[in-house]
C-alpha cells in the first residue's frame, strides 16, 4: 500500500483538492473570497494606523500586506496541520492510510491559499504606484524557510493535539499573542530598543522582516535568514521525531 | 532513489514490513501478536487535566485489556484462511492490525503483496462530491493513482449501475447506491491478499448477486484471502484452512472442516451447559 510515489502525490493532490472544494463550494464568489478578509482588513488597518506611523512606514497598505501574507501563512498552516488528524479521525480508524499525509496535505493547501494572496500583494502594489524591486526573487528564500518551520510547528502539534485536546485552544492564544509580537501592523522602530532583541529572536517575525525587506528593495541579511533557517530545520527536526515516534500510536487515541 | 526512500521511510508511519523478499511462498507472517487497548472510565485528554491530576495524584485507573495475546500464523500464497472466534474474541482487531489501521503492541507482520481491506467500502466518501470525484478520491486513499482510475472509470461506472447519478453529489445518494459505488471502486484492485470482515452483501438482491459473484471471482484468482465470517458453512465452502480464536489466544490451527466442527462444537456445548445451568436453576427454585 503506498509503495511507489505516484500513489502518495495522487493521494496528495486529492485531499488538497478536497479542502479547497470544501472551502469555495456553493460561495457566488468563489476564490473572490480569500481576497476580501485581507483587503478589508488592509483598508481599516491602513484607515486608522497609516497617519499614526505614516512617519516610519513609506506604503503603509503594502507594508501591512507584505507583513500580513507570511503571518497568515505561518498561522494558518500551524493550525490546518494541528487540526488535521482529529478532523480525518473517522477516515483514519476505518482505512489505513499514512498518517503523515493529512498535516502534509493541509500544509500544502494552506500554500495554495498563499500563493492566492499574492495576487493581492501585487496587486496593492499596483494600485498604490510602488516599484516592483528586482530584490522580490530573493523573498523565495525566507518563505521556503517558513515552509520548513511551517511543516516543524505542525508536525509536532499535530501529535500534541492528538493526544490532548486543548492544545488547540493554547495554540491559538499563542498565535494571537504571536500577532501582536511579529510587528504586523506597527513599525518595529515604535519598540523601546532593548525589547527589540525579543522580537530579532522570533522566527515570524524574521521572515516577515526579510519578505518586506525584499519588497522594499533592500536584500534580505544573511545572518537573520540563517537564524530562521536553524531555527526551523531544528523544528523540522524534532517534528519528524515525534512524528515517527508517535505517528504510528496516533489511531489508538482518536 | 535515496531521498525517495527516507521520504518513504519517515511518511509510512506503520510498522508492518511490506517485504517482497519474503520466502516466496508465504504472503502474510505474523509473529508473536500482541494488542493491547488501554481502558479507563475517564480518560484524561486535555494538558490541564493531566497536571491537576498529576498534582493531586489522582489520575484515575487505567486497565489495559489483552486483546490478542501472542499470536502466530503465517499464510501461504493463494491460501483461504478463514479465523474464527465468538463476539469479542478480536478477530476484527486482528484484521486492523493486518490492515495497517492500529499500531500491534508488540510483534512483527510481514507482508508480501498488495492488500484489498473490504473493511469499510464508504468511509472514504466526500458527501458534497459527486460520484465522479469521489471514485478518485476513494481511489486515492485505496492507493490507486490517477492513470489506473482514469483507464478504470467507465468500468467502475458500469459496475456501479449508477448511470447519471454519477454526476450528483453523494449526499444526495440512497444508502444502497453509496454502498453499491463504494464497493465498485474497492474491489477494483488487483489485490494479491484480500480481507474480509464478513461477506459483504450490499445493495438490492440485483446487487448482492453480483458483489458476491465479484468476491467469488476475485477468490478463484489465486489470491490469498482473510476471511472473518460467523457463517460456518461459509468458511467450510471457502476456507482451506482455519484458525480459531478465543478471548485473544489462538486455541487451534488447522485444516477448515476439523476447526470448524471444534468451533461448533464447543458452541453448542456452551450453550448446553447454560441450558444445564439454567434447569438446575430453576429445578432449585421450584423444587
Amino acid at each position: 500500500m503506498f509503495d511507489t510515489f505516484s500513489e502518495k502525490k495522487f493521494l496528495l493532490t486529492e485531499l488538497v483538492k478536497k479542502n479547497l472544494t470544501a472551502k469555495y463550494k456553493d460561495s457566488v464568489l468563489g476564490i473572490l473570497w480569500s481576497f476580501f478578509n485581507p483587503l478589508l482588513t488592509m483598508l481599516v488597518f491602513t484607515a486608522v494606523f497609516s497617519m499614526l506611523f505614516g512617519k516610519n512606514v513609506v506604503n503603509y497598505p503594502v507594508y501591512y500586506l507584505a507583513g500580513r501574507v507570511i503571518f497568515d501563512f505561518y498561522n494558518h498552516g500551524t493550525k490546518g496541520a494541528m487540526n488535521s488528524i482529529r478532523k480525518n479521525a473517522r477516515l483514519l480508524k476505518k482505512i489505513y492510510v499514512p498518517r503523515s499525509m493529512f498535516p502534509v496535505s493541509s500544509i500544502c493547501y494552506e500554500f495554495v491559499n498563499f500563493l492566492i494572496s499574492f495576487v493581492i500583494l501585487f496587486g496593492v502594489m499596483l494600485l498604490t504606484g510602488a516599484p516592483f524591486h528586482f530584490t522580490l526573487v530573493y523573498a523565495i528564500i525566507p518563505i521556503f524557510l517558513v515552509i520548513i518551520l511551517i511543516f516543524g510547528v505542525g508536525l509536532i502539534l499535530a501529535v500534541c493535539n492528538t493526544y490532548f485536546t486543548d492544545i488547540g485552544y493554547l495554540y491559538n492564544v499563542f498565535t494571537l499573542v504571536l500577532l501582536y509580537a511579529s510587528a504586523l501592523f506597527y513599525p518595529i522602530e515604535i519598540v523601546p530598543t532593548k525589547f527589540q532583541i525579543i522580537f530579532s529572536l522570533n522566527p515570524v517575525y524574521c521572515a516577515m522582516t526579510c519578505v518586506r525587506q525584499c519588497v522594499y528593495g533592500v536584500a534580505p541579511s544573511f545572518s537573520t535568514m540563517l537564524y530562521i533557517g536553524v531555527f526551523a530545520l531544528t523544528t523540522l527536526g524534532i517534528g519528524l521525531l515525534m512524528f515517527n515516534i508517535y505517528g504510528k500510536k496516533l489511531t489508538l487515541e482518536l | 532513489m535515496g531521498i525517495r526512500n527516507i521520504i518513504d521511510k519517515i511518511f509510512n508511519n506503520t510498522s508492518i514490513n511490506y517485504n517482497s523478499a519474503l520466502e516466496s511462498g508465504v504472503a502474510i507472517k505474523v509473529e508473536h501478536l500482541t494488542m493491547e487497548f488501554k481502558v479507563s472510565n475517564d480518560k484524561i485528554d486535555t494538558i490541564k487535566e493531566y497536571v491537576i491530576r498529576t498534582i493531586k495524584r489522582n489520575k484515575g485507573e487505567t486497565k489495559t485489556v489483552k486483546v490478542l495475546d501472542d499470536i502466530s500464523f503465517t499464510v501461504n500464497r493463494g491460501e483461504k484462511l478463514g479465523i474464527l472466534g465468538f463476539n469479542g474474541a478480536g478477530k476484527s482487531t486482528l484484521l486492523r492490525i493486518i490492515a495497517g489501521i492500529y499500531e500491534p503492541t508488540e510483534g512483527d507482520i510481514t507482508i508480501n503483496g498488495k492488500i484489498a481491506p473490504l473493511l469499510e467500502l464508504s468511509a472514504g466518501f466526500d458527501k458534497n462530491y459527486s460520484g465522479k470525484d469521489n471514485i478518485y478520491l476513494n481511489g486515492a486513499l485505496l492507493s490507486m493513482d490517477k492513470e489506473y482510475l482514469d483507464s478504470k472509470y467507465d468500468e467502475i461506472v458500469e459496475y456501479s449501475e449508477l448511470g447519471d447519478y454519477i454526476n450528483f453529489p453523494v449526499k444526495n445518494y440512497s444508502k444502497g447506491m453509496k454502498a453499491k459505488l463504494g464497493f465498485s471502486i474497492a474491489t477494483l484492485i488487483d489485490p494479491d491478499i484480500l480481507i474480509i470482515d464478513e461477506i459483504l452483501s450490499v445493495g438490492d438482491i440485483k446487487f448482492r448477486k453480483k458483489s458476491g459473484e465479484k468476491i467469488n471471482e476475485m477468490m478463484a484468482e489465486g489470491v490469498t484471502v482473510l476471511l472473518v465470517s460467523h457463517s460456518i458453512n461459509q468458511v467450510r465452502r471457502i476456507c482451506d484452512r482455519c484458525i480459531w480464536i478465543d478471548n485473544g489466544k489462538l486455541i487451534m490451527e488447522g485444516p477448515a472442516d476439523e476447526v470448524c466442527d471444534a468451533y461448533v462444537e464447543d458452541a453448542n456445548y456452551a450453550r448446553i451447559k447454560k441450558e444445564k445451568k439454567m434447569k438446575r436453576k430453576l429445578r432449585k427454585k421450584y423444587g
